[in-house]
């Protein structure tokens, strides 16, 4: 795979990302998963069968990656070291900044793969089905952490406002201007 | 309004996207073989749609389905259940190409407004006659092969509607007549709504970069930081005479804003915009650059710039107005 994306964390950043420091984050991304399972159902009927698939995301600036099985209320997610060896259905590999950017809608898929900003192998079906479903969610931050209300507003604005902020810093990809 | 801005909606949520981008139409489809962008979690359930054209009407603005495959011989439950779906949900067109579908639509909802599909390949003044006297078709979506100049004679000779797309993914091929896609996966987006189906496609990197395959067969390679293309046959790199080249077509996206006005003048009724495979982010920035490119032109004003506003957008990194110039007679 490519070893350079645009947009990559800064090296000093990676540093301090010592991988340990996000290996708990697996279970609790698997309870934000199924919390929002239970919540919009609709989005993993969108997903099928592909639910269970495994699909592999490698944030190329960190040491660590996250292997998901998006499968409704039953999902799973784990944060894994990166050079431990994993099979996964599907591969998805890019920039910290620019994976986040797929989740909330902020970049194309199809425009990052033309640009190179992403790579992906493994089942294309799989991926596309993910994809779809992700796009339809209209995920925001605050479905992650569980706030909703005011703090779910305030989280959003705040976190969006700081990946927009770090994605300029770093050089990211800009929606529609080319990479 | 001079000019009515269809545009694409994969999901629900592209369709909120489109509208509040300032679409004026949106089309889209069901979650089936009944139209031609049938892809894994894509497209709407019938609840879905008539959710959507709540919101859409709400708004100001038109839903049109896409039901544009051609129906299976005596096989046919699917593209009616579809017709009657999009009717009950309150659609203001159902985009049609099969001449079976056609006939039920017409026979078996009369209010329904009929738009014939790119898929239909009607491009004389004879064939598009046939579809209006016969179904009450009301607009024709032009095939992708003609000019600006051919386009407005047509226009003269004609007495309904017409819609040419503007921007997005292009195909070198007649619509609704290319089966390239079929001697390689079994699939066309003719009959079963998918060009180059996903399940046939992979990417396998390398030292030397990525290769395509389609249900095994390479199709294409393309170096570190080389612009990458859809995975479909009318754009691989094939090796003929000794030499390696896109036989048929480059990735290249269409992009026709620059004729907007010569569309209008050759009697465009409505401009399209193709991508309902595409995300929220393509819809988003798309469907606001055309709106201000239309409204520019409507005012009388300056060109908007589409090309380098949407230069990431596109596929292969590159941008052509097409057969609209037909620049190589």
């Amino acid at each position: 795979m490519a070893e350079h994306f645009r947009g990559e964390l800064p090296k000093i950043l990676r540093l301090l990302a010592a991988p340990a420091g996000f290996l708990p984050l697996g279970p609790a991304l698997t309870l934000a998963v199924r919390r929002f399972a239970r919540r919009k159902p609709a989005v993993f009927d969108r997903l099928g069968d592909y639910g269970k698939c495994s699909f592999l995301i490698e944030p190329s600036d960190l040491d660590v990656c996250f292997l998901m099985v998006p499968d409704g209320t039953r999902a799973e997610v784990k944060c894994l070291r990166r050079r431990a060896s994993q099979h996964a259905d599907v591969t998805v590999r890019g920039p910290l900044l620019v994976l986040l950017g797929l989740l909330d809608g902020t970049f194309d898929g199809d425009a990052l793969f033309f640009n190179r900003a992403i790579a992906v192998s493994g089942r294309t079906d799989a991926l596309v089905a993910l994809r779809n479903a992700i796009e339809d969610a209209e995920l925001t931050p605050a479905d992650f952490v569980g706030a909703t209300g005011g703090l779910g507003r305030l989280v959003d604005r705040s976190v969006i406002g700081g990946l927009g902020l770090a994605r300029r810093f770093t050089g990211s990809p800009i929606p529609g201007e080319p990479s | 309004m001079s000019l009515e801005l269809v545009c694409p909606a994969g999901t629900p949520s592209a369709l909120r996207a489109a509208v509040e981008a300032g679409a004026h139409s949106v089309y889209c489809g069901f979650r089936d073989e009944t139209n031609a962008r049938n892809f894994p979690g894509l497209n709407f359930s019938p609840d879905e749609l008539v959710e959507g054209v709540r919101f859409a009407h709400a708004h100001g603005a038109k839903v049109l389905v896409a039901i544009n495959t051609f129906a299976k011989a005596g096989a046919m439950d699917a593209w009616k259940a579809a017709l009657a779906n999009a009717e009950k949900a309150g659609a203001d067109a159902v985009i049609l190409a099969d001449l079976a579908v056609l006939d039920h639509a017409a026979t078996h909802h009369p209010n329904l407004r009929l738009h014939l599909s790119v898929q239909a390949a009607a491009a004389t003044p004879e064939a598009i006659a046939f579809y209006a006297d016969t179904f009450g078709v009301k607009r024709v979506v032009m095939p992708r092969v003609l000019s600006v100049e051919e386009i407005a004679k047509l226009n003269a000779a004609i007495n309904v509607e017409t819609e040419a797309f503007v921007f997005g993914g292009l195909c070198p091929m007649t619509e609704g007549r290319c089966s390239l896609s079929s001697y390689a996966t079994g699939k066309s987006p003719n009959l079963t709504g998918v060009c180059s189906p996903p399940e046939h496609v992979a990417y396998t990197e390398d030292r030397n970069g990525t290769a395509t395959r389609l249900n095994g067969f390479t199709i294409d390679r393309f170096g570190a930081g080389e612009q990458a293309g859809y995975p479909t046959l009318c754009k691989g790199r094939f090796v003929a005479g000794g030499k390696t080249s896109y036989l048929f077509e480059d990735p290249v996206s269409l992009n026709a804003a620059s004729l907007i006005a010569a569309l209008a003048k050759a009697g465009i009724t409505a401009l399209k915009i193709e991508g309902r495979q595409r995300g929220k982010g393509y819809v988003t920035e798309v469907v606001r650059t055309f709106r201000a490119a239309v409204e520019a032109i409507d005012a009388g004003g300056t060109e908007v710039e589409v090309g380098r506003l949407l230069a990431g957008l596109v596929e292969g990194g590159r941008q052509t107005s097409g057969a609209y110039k037909k620049t190589w007679r």
